[in-house]
């Protein structure tokens, strides 16, 4: 990997290119740029600001969505690393692996810092059905061995769901909150654009696959939208707003070719 | 053992190893620092500094597939939060390995056929059978195959290659006191860990004891292949001391060498096994 911090991966030719960020190098220098110095995702300085029950309570019940999608995140990114097609992939799928433990470690401790001492039961007892019900699908694709429909479904259609509500929320959140969800999106962004990415080069030399991704994805689409629809009234984002936190989904799958 | 498992969390990983004794390096190894001449300019040195990384490239593949292969099967989070690091630690293992045969001369084009042509079959047989267990799901095998077994011998491994390199090729004594710094977490990790899930589980002793059997033959064998190819000598004979668990490698022939690496890592084996409750079973003699 190359040491110079105003060095661009983009000017590399596409082999030399996936060597860079699809390494475990790349990946150290790029959290090592926003999490250095930080404990559970913050400034370990910081200091909660006083929040009123229906806040914390509210507050709760998006942290237990996050940490079901986290969960799905973690367990379909650890087996697409034996299902990747190539090592840097797999080395890639490996950073990925951590990254999603370690939004769900941040999560959690959130969850204690609010009060909540049995995380597991009270995010069994709020979990978005629609979001269970999603990550069961994104299991069954990994578990199929399917690599361009499991990618399609974690690295495009989870990480771009996560990445939007994150944005929306870190908007609106108490600091402490806010600033774990900025180190999170950091994350999310290299994510979606190795799925992006790796898609792309594939699916372009491969309609056959284009046409199954179409049928994963209109079988996904109403859970997708359940989920965009429940997390984002939790985070009370007006109605009329939600349709363009979506747009960053539309627009990848439409990069991809995969609208009808 | 949720106080245990505490220590084992991401923000810890984080604060030890990319944090810690890996900050500052590249692949694993200083910035500045190279395969030295001697090997690169002596085709036979070359060629078996070579051969030797295949079979680490080798054992960390498998490390790795099972690693992340276990994720899934882990009864809690945390467990499941470490083997995340342990993945990620793993594939680091990858990447500085695969990085050293690069450094070596071979061409990128030529990466997996150097490594089909180099890997031994029965390092293949050893990975095989620790990665039917992670295939079924079988967390308490798969982590004893994993955590005791493999990491106990990488562990000895790369002790003994860190001991003999450390004079004549600081670059990658360096590369190495990093993975063995890892692996000194995950064997602890499988110690701790499993030792419960045993007492839980005594029915699966017969099972696990009979793959520890497999995989130390295998691991014998591959010991036994290694050091029985053709002795490649340094240009200028060695004078140093590179002592390890009393034999000088130096100056120590392949047989001493073979001999002293099997009795540290069977050594470690039945130690680590006896603290979570299994017997330790010999292998036949590989022929």
């Amino acid at each position: 990997m190359s040491s110079d911090e105003d060095f661009d991966p983009h000017v590399l030719a596409e082999e030399e290119f996936i060597e860079e960020v699809q390494s475990f190098e790349f990946w150290f220098g790029a959290v090592e740029g926003y999490l250095s110095g930080k404990s559970y995702g913050h400034d370990p300085e910081a200091v909660d600001l006083p929040m009123d029950e229906v806040e914390r309570d509210r507050l709760i019940t998006t942290l237990c969505h996050y940490c079901v999608g986290e969960t799905a995140a973690l367990e379909g990114a650890s087996g697409l690393v034996s299902l990747a097609p190539n090592h840097p992939a797999k080395i890639f799928m490996a950073t990925q692996v951590v990254d999603e433990a370690r939004h769900l470690e941040v999560f959690l401790r959130r969850l204690n810092d609010l009060g909540v001492e049995d995380t597991a039961t009270e995010i069994q007892r709020q979990a978005n059905p629609a979001l269970v019900e999603f990550k069961d699908a994104l299991l069954k694709l990994v578990a199929s061995g399917d690599w361009d429909a499991a990618v399609f479904a974690q690295n495009v259609i989870l990480e771009t769901m996560e990445f939007t509500v994150f944005r929306a929320h870190a908007r609106t959140a108490d600091a402490v909150t806010a600033e774990i969800l900025e180190g999170v999106i950091s994350d999310e962004r290299r994510h979606f654009g190795f799925g992006e990415n790796d898609l792309g080069r594939r699916l372009a030399h491969d309609p056959a696959a284009r046409a199954r991704l179409r049928d994963v994805r209109q079988n996904l689409d109403g859970l997708v939208l359940g989920v965009f629809e429940g997390a984002l009234a939790d985070l009370e984002v007006p109605a009329s707003d939600r349709h363009v936190l979506g747009r960053d989904y539309l627009e990848t799958v439409e990069r991809l070719g995969l609208t009808r | 053992m949720t106080n245990f498992l505490s220590q084992y969390s991401i923000q810890r990983w984080m604060e030890m190893c990319p944090q810690g004794y890996l900050e500052n390096t590249v692949y694993g190894r200083g910035p500045d620092e190279h395969e030295p001449e001697a090997i690169l300019d002596d085709a036979e040195q070359r060629e078996a500094a070579i051969a030797a990384t295949v079979q680490l490239v080798v054992g960390e593949r498998c490390a790795l597939a099972a690693s992340s292969g276990l994720i899934n099967a882990a009864p809690d989070y945390p467990s499941k939060r470490f083997l995340a690091t342990q993945t990620l630690d793993e594939a680091r293992h990858v990447e500085v390995f695969t990085q050293r045969l690069l450094d070596l001369g071979v061409k990128r084009d030529d990466l997996e056929t150097t490594i089909n042509d180099h890997a031994n079959p029965n390092l293949v047989k050893f990975a095989e059978v620790l990665l039917e267990k992670v295939a079924n799901g079988d967390f308490l095998a798969g982590v004893v195959g994993q955590n005791i077994v493999l990491e106990g011998m990488a562990f000895t491994v790369f002790e003994l290659l860190e001991t003999a390199s450390h004079e004549i090729n600081p670059k990658f004594a360096h590369t190495l006191t990093g993975t063995i710094a890892d692996e000194r977490r995950h064997v602890g990790f499988g110690e701790n860990r499993i030792g419960s899930l045993v007492r839980e589980h005594p029915e699966k002793k017969p099972e696990i004891e009979q793959m520890q059997k497999e995989m130390t033959y295998h691991m014998l064998a591959t010991f036994a292949d290694v050091f029985s190819g053709p002795l490649v000598e340094p240009a200028e004979p060695r004078t140093d001391d590179a002592d390890f668990h009393g034999t000088n490698l130096a100056t120590a022939t392949p047989e001493e060498m073979e001999a002293v690496l099997s009795d540290t890592v069977l050594g470690e084996f039945k130690m680590r096994l006896d603290r979570i409750g299994l017997e330790y079973q010999s292998p036949p003699v590989p022929a």
